[in-house]
């Protein structure tokens, strides 16, 4: 008799190992949970349907309304975001090359870093005025820091021996940090990138909240604070959604095929 | 015994680091010379400030006093012309494969097309056996595979010397006797200058044509010794044990609890 050293696994231990299908179930529960609550609740104005928000988000983005205030913030955060990386990388690339420069950077990262960037609105505004670029001066501040904190920590994690392969090849200045440094942090780098942009979301929609009024065609935060004034809160729950939405979008969609694409590809990360 | 030679030559070589509130001396007057085309090998125990000397011939550490010349020129800084193949296996790019590793080197040291660079880095890696590896990033590379496309990488960039500090420390025994012939294998193609960093007596006397023994606390030179034999049997020479009984007695012989 031949010694079976594989046995198939049942169809329930397949299923069951099948990761986004076990997040989807939980998602699923979730929304029945919000449908059955809501029912019970019986008050469309403090809490409506999982169904009646799904509508609002289907007409919403069906009128294009919901779909041109995404792309205003999306904009307005892209903006932010490559002023914010621009600096980031310059700054950093300026702060590695002397001691005093590299002080200089760790002092302003832990100094400005814990400052939350809503808390900038009333400068801004009293800068800038009502409008696009108090709210870019207050994303770019969000931006920054954690994107030059992760490229500094990145370039300093950067082993002595790879320093060295990259100078016996006679690579200096520019060269050396575009060709040696920066692909050598990109796991630092993508974090950066990640955390930045997860933290610009946040503020982008809290700001926009709080003066999205300026522009004549306010954000996705705007237009959460219009509908509830205007009491659509099944509005208001959809805007939420399309927040949590993008938010997933990007950090667990984009960022992954980025990270699987590069680092993961290359064992820079497990 | 210390012959003049004009093609690598270290003189007085002193150099120093800082470490907390010290300044602490390295090596301490070091001079010795190589010939084009040697193997020349530094072994000595640890402290011995071997890697330290084969850093400062790479241009990595600047001498504290003392002079380093290669051809008649004083080395200042690091440059192609002396290869290094380091002990770690982080030394490649993990963001290029083997192959993209070479030709990385070889578009970076002087000007060639992307093919006839890829032509050459293939041909570097069909030498140290690895031509059927080439589209493999280093993480899926053994860490023999990985020093072999080190090594790969410093004859592609046609240096004068080709300096290794350790490379086959990190490796198990089995495949350290492999690289050891590999090495030679390639030596006897390509007759490069050789200089050799290892703490190991036999891989001194298998490598080497010409062994400087260093002692520790400061790194200095105790004797220059002459291996004559030169091939892969060079463990079943007569001459072997005698050798390496020589070496040991004088590189123990102040220290007699020294382990290397």
């Amino acid at each position: 008799m031949v010694f079976k050293d594989k046995t198939k696994l049942s169809v329930w231990e397949r299923i069951s190992d099948i990761n986004w299908l076990r997040k989807l179930a939980i998602v699923v529960t979730l929304a029945a949970l919000w449908q059955i609550y809501a029912i019970w609740l019986n008050n469309a104005l403090m809490f409506p349907t999982f169904t009646a928000t799904v509508n609002a988000l289907i007409s919403a983005f069906g009128n294009g309304e919901l779909l041109e205030r995404v792309l205003n913030s999306l904009k307005m955060l892209l903006i932010a975001y490559a002023i914010g990386a621009v600096l980031a990388i310059t700054l950093t690339i300026l702060s590695i090359s002397t001691r005093i420069g590299n002080d200089i950077l760790e002092v302003l990262t832990a100094t400005l870093n814990p400052l939350a960037p809503v808390a900038l609105l009333p400068l801004a505004l009293l800068w800038f005025g009502l409008g696009a670029p108090s709210i870019v001066f207050v994303l770019v501040h969000a931006v920054l820091w954690a994107l030059t904190l992760n490229i500094h920590n990145g370039f300093a994690g950067v082993s002595q021996t790879l320093r060295m392969v990259g100078r016996n090849y006679g690579l200096k200045g520019l060269r050396f940090v575009f060709l040696i440094l920066i692909p050598a942090a990109l796991p630092s780098i993508l974090t950066g990138l990640k955390v930045s942009w997860a933290f610009g979301w946040r503020t982008l929609i809290a700001a926009e909240l709080v003066f999205g009024v300026s522009s004549n065609s306010g954000g996705i935060g705007w237009f959460i604070f219009e509908k509830k004034n205007q009491l659509d809160i099944d509005f208001v729950f959809a805007g939420l959604l399309t927040v949590i939405i993008i938010g997933i979008l990007v950090e667990n969609v984009l960022f992954k095929t980025l990270e699987k694409r590069t680092v993961l590809k290359w064992g820079m990360k497990q | 015994m210390n012959k003049v030679s004009d093609f690598l030559t270290v003189r007085n070589l002193t150099l120093q680091y800082k470490t907390g509130a010290y300044r602490v001396t390295a090596v301490n007057e070091v001079s010795f010379s190589c010939d084009s085309g040697e193997r020349l090998i530094l072994l000595g125990p640890s402290g011995c400030g071997k890697s330290t000397i084969l850093k400062a011939i790479g241009g990595f550490i600047l001498p504290h006093s003392g002079e380093i010349m290669l051809n008649g020129k004083q080395l200042t800084k690091p440059a192609p012309d002396r290869a290094v193949v380091f002990q770690e296996f982080d030394q490649l790019l993990p963001w290029k494969t083997a192959l993209g590793n070479v030709i990385f080197a070889i578009r970076n040291t002087r000007a060639i097309s992307r093919k006839a660079a890829e032509e050459e880095a293939a041909a570097h890696l069909q030498r140290v056996g690895l031509g059927a590896l080439g589209h493999r990033y280093p993480h899926e590379l053994s860490g023999g595979q990985k020093q072999r496309v080190a090594i790969a990488r410093c004859l592609a960039l046609r240096a004068e010397v080709i300096l290794m500090d350790e490379p086959f420390a990190s490796l198990d025994a089995l495949t350290r006797q492999q690289m050891q012939e590999k090495l030679l294998g390639l030596w006897s193609e390509a007759r490069f200058t050789l200089v050799f960093v290892t703490h190991s007596i036999d891989e001194a006397l298998i490598l080497g044509s010409r062994i400087v023994t260093l002692s520790p606390h400061p790194g200095r030179v105790i004797e220059e010794i002459k291996v004559r034999h030169c091939d892969d049997l060079a463990r079943r020479h007569p001459e072997y044990a005698a050798l390496k009984g020589r070496i040991e007695s004088i590189l123990f012989k102040d220290q007699l609890e020294y382990v290397i």
